[in-house]
């Protein structure tokens, strides 16, 4: 693929509402319709989440990475979604799309462990980058907001 | 072994599969993972206008924004608009990795408006059909009606900076948003460049439409990114519900006034529509008729109130003050009327007139004197605030430095960068320039960083409160040490008893105004204070 690759990086509050079922279902359903749809337009990136909120790297096209964030705009499981950064990239920083767990609620860490790994989902590949790392921050931050 | 297998096992079975996909009264479509597509049925090719192989999805269906694969796998079934605008509800299935096949049925509930008349750029209605649905839902049930009147804020920003082409993919992103906040049942138009009109069915209470509109407000306000730009706009609504309503006009014109509202609090809001708007509208447009008219005739004054200098106890300036002298409501308070002349525009005429009344009578006093004028922020937004100034000064004769403009500091709120240079340019010329009504606002001290201010006017209030030991006092003095270490003059305002007078004076004040020092009056009265 010779278009330029774009970054899109943002963070939303998690807007699930319902008990513990209700998130892990939803967590389930995303995760599912993001491996059936990201790799379809060349959609690599990692999604992080805890019970306080939603980050997201998005790698792409710029069509594809505005598609993509504009579905996610458009979801209402997202509330206040925050874009950090968006900008042309020389090269991808995550191979495939994955999205993991990333907080301090041990109970919720054994929980999604599982999606992590059968994503492929790897913590280290976000210190990478600046903005990744603070991307990492700000989760866990917002899992103390929310508890 | 799968249907599939057994018909592909099989070459005459095959051949008739083929046909039968062929010969379908529906098009299908395969589009490959390039996007372009690579079969279409004979169906298929008669709907979307010939050879279409090789072509772009997107070139077919011009009004689908987001590429097909997304947007689509998500929900299901969803309407496309065809380039030859014909709208079908579209099924789809994946074939094999990354290649969509696209069913698609020729969706004939609505295809009589929308395939002539509807919005070329959004597929949404138009108005003139918008109304027609109004009517039919409302006389089917008008309490389950509810009409949401959008109208976008800092659109025009956008396209004004980024271009028509992003403002009209933005349009198109907001028809989506709306598509995906709204139900089916509920119909979508817009009417007018970024003016939308969502009419809700199925409406069981004003919750109903409350969540609704709420949900539009947060929706459409949300982050866009188009052509790698990011934008950010937010939207007014304004809300009314059907109940017993049979008219549609009067359902949209109640909505329009609530929209009004909407606006009038402060955008990005919704406001549903009440009775009471109805009347408090037409009051106001009475007033501004009115505020025109007195305008036309001269029916404002101004009269002037001095302010003296506590180191001398002499008067050395008076402030403008404008009176409106309504023929039949008597006198009418500039709090009453100033807002709706801000609001409407007509501050800048009123302003304007005060200004010149004011260089004119102040040519006539002692060479000592300065006149004060109050400039609304309105005014500092047109380019023409410095030549008026100027003008004014000219024709009056006056001297710039006898001339003190006073502002507040909402002035500053907005395009602070204009309104500095407005501010330096008229500094530069030699009137001076005092911070009014300080304390009441953000009181932000960077403000007072930013210009070097001649003056600063302490609020009322914090004069009038300020007991001995009170609170109002202990920011009295800070204010007035503010203004010590900046070299910028102290007025303390709303002067009313020798008492408040004295403590004034003990917080070295430098000017003092007030009813105690001199109530406003008329011009041919302010003699009586120079020669007591």
């Amino acid at each position: 693929m010779s278009e330029p690759l774009y970054q899109l990086v943002y963070y939303s509050r998690n807007a699930i509402r319902g008990d513990e079922t209700a998130f892990a279902k939803a967590i389930a359903a995303i995760l599912t319709a993001s491996r059936r749809n990201n790799p379809l337009v060349g959609i690599t990136g990692a999604l992080l989440f805890n019970a306080g909120c939603f980050a997201q790297v998005l790698e792409g096209s710029l069509d594809a990475v505005e598609a993509t964030f504009e579905r996610i705009q458009q979801d209402e499981r997202h509330g206040d979604v925050s874009l950090l950064a968006l900008e042309p990239i020389a090269a991808r920083s995550f191979s495939n799309w994955a999205m993991g767990f990333v907080g301090h609620s041990r109970e919720n860490a054994d929980r999604f462990a599982a999606i992590g790994l059968d994503s492929g989902f790897d913590p280290e590949r976000l210190g990478g980058q600046r903005i990744h790392e603070i991307l990492r921050e700000l989760v866990i931050q917002e899992e103390v907001v929310a508890a | 072994m799968t249907a599939l297998d057994s018909v592909s096992a099989n070459t005459h079975l095959q051949r008739s599969a083929e046909d039968l996909l062929e010969n379908l009264a529906h098009p299908v479509l395969l589009v490959g993972e390039d996007g372009k597509v690579e079969y279409a049925n004979i169906a298929g090719q008669a709907c979307l206008g010939g050879w279409i192989l090789g072509l772009c999805f997107q070139d077919l269906f011009p009004d689908h924004l987001e590429t097909l694969s997304i947007s689509t796998l998500a929900r299901e079934p969803f309407v496309l608009v065809s380039r030859t605008h014909i709208r079908f509800r579209a099924l789809i299935g994946s074939v094999t990795r990354g290649a969509v096949l696209l069913s698609l049925f020729p969706d004939t509930s609505q295809a009589p408006a929308l395939s002539s008349e509807g919005d070329e750029l959004t597929g949404l209605l138009k108005r003139r059909d918008m109304n027609d649905r109004l009517d039919q839902v409302l006389s089917a049930n008008s309490n389950s009606v509810a009409v949401h009147c959008l109208d976008l804020d800092r659109f025009k920003v956008v396209n004004d900076t980024l271009g028509h082409g992003v403002g009209d993919l933005l349009l198109r992103k907001v028809a989506d948003r709306l598509r995906t906040a709204c139900r089916k049942e509920d119909h979508i138009a817009r009417v007018g460049g970024d003016e939308f009109i969502v009419v809700q069915t199925s409406v069981a209470d004003a919750k109903d439409a409350e969540r609704l509109a709420s949900r539009l407000v947060d929706l459409i306000g949300r982050t866009y990114v188009l052509s790698g730009h990011t934008v950010n706009i937010g939207v007014s609504i304004g809300v009314a519900l059907g109940e017993g309503c049979v008219v549609g006009r009067d359902l949209l014109r109640n909505g329009d006034l609530a929209l009004y509202e909407a606006k009038r609090a402060g955008r990005g809001r919704f406001r549903v529509f009440e009775p009471g708007m109805d009347a408090a509208l037409r009051e106001r447009r009475e007033l501004e008729i009115e505020l025109r008219r007195a305008l036309a005739l001269k029916q404002f004054e101004v009269h002037y109130q001095p302010f003296v200098d506590l180191s001398s106890d002499r008067v050395i300036g008076f402030e403008a003050l404008v009176r409106w002298n309504h023929p039949t409501r008597g006198r009418i308070s500039p709090a009453d009327f100033i807002p709706l002349a801000e609001e409407t525009g007509l501050i800048n005429k009123i302003g304007e007139w005060v200004l010149r009344t004011a260089c004119t009578t102040a040519a006539g006093w002692a060479d000592d004197l300065t006149v004060a004028v109050n400039i609304s922020p309105v005014q500092f937004k047109a380019d023409t605030l410095v030549d008026s100034i100027v003008s004014a000064l000219g024709q009056a004769g006056l001297p710039p430095h006898r001339l003190e403009i006073e502002i507040t500091e909402s002035a500053l709120l907005d395009n602070t960068d204009s309104v500095l240079r407005t501010l330096h340019a008229l500094r530069n010329l030699g009137v001076q320039i005092s911070m009014d009504d300080f304390g009441t606002g953000y009181s932000s001290l960077s403000y007072l960083q930013k210009f070097p201010f001649h003056k600063i006017k302490i609020d009322r209030s914090f004069v009038q409160s300020a007991e001995a030991g009170s609170d109002s006092e202990a920011i009295l003095r800070a204010i007035a040490g503010l203004g010590v270490s900046l070299g910028m003059a102290i007025t303390a305002e709303g002067v009313e008893t020798i008492e408040q007078l004295e403590r004034i004076r003990s917080e070295h004040c430098t000017y003092v105004q007030g009813y105690f020092t001199g109530r406003p009056v008329p011009a041919d009265r302010i003699n009586s204070f120079l020669s007591p």
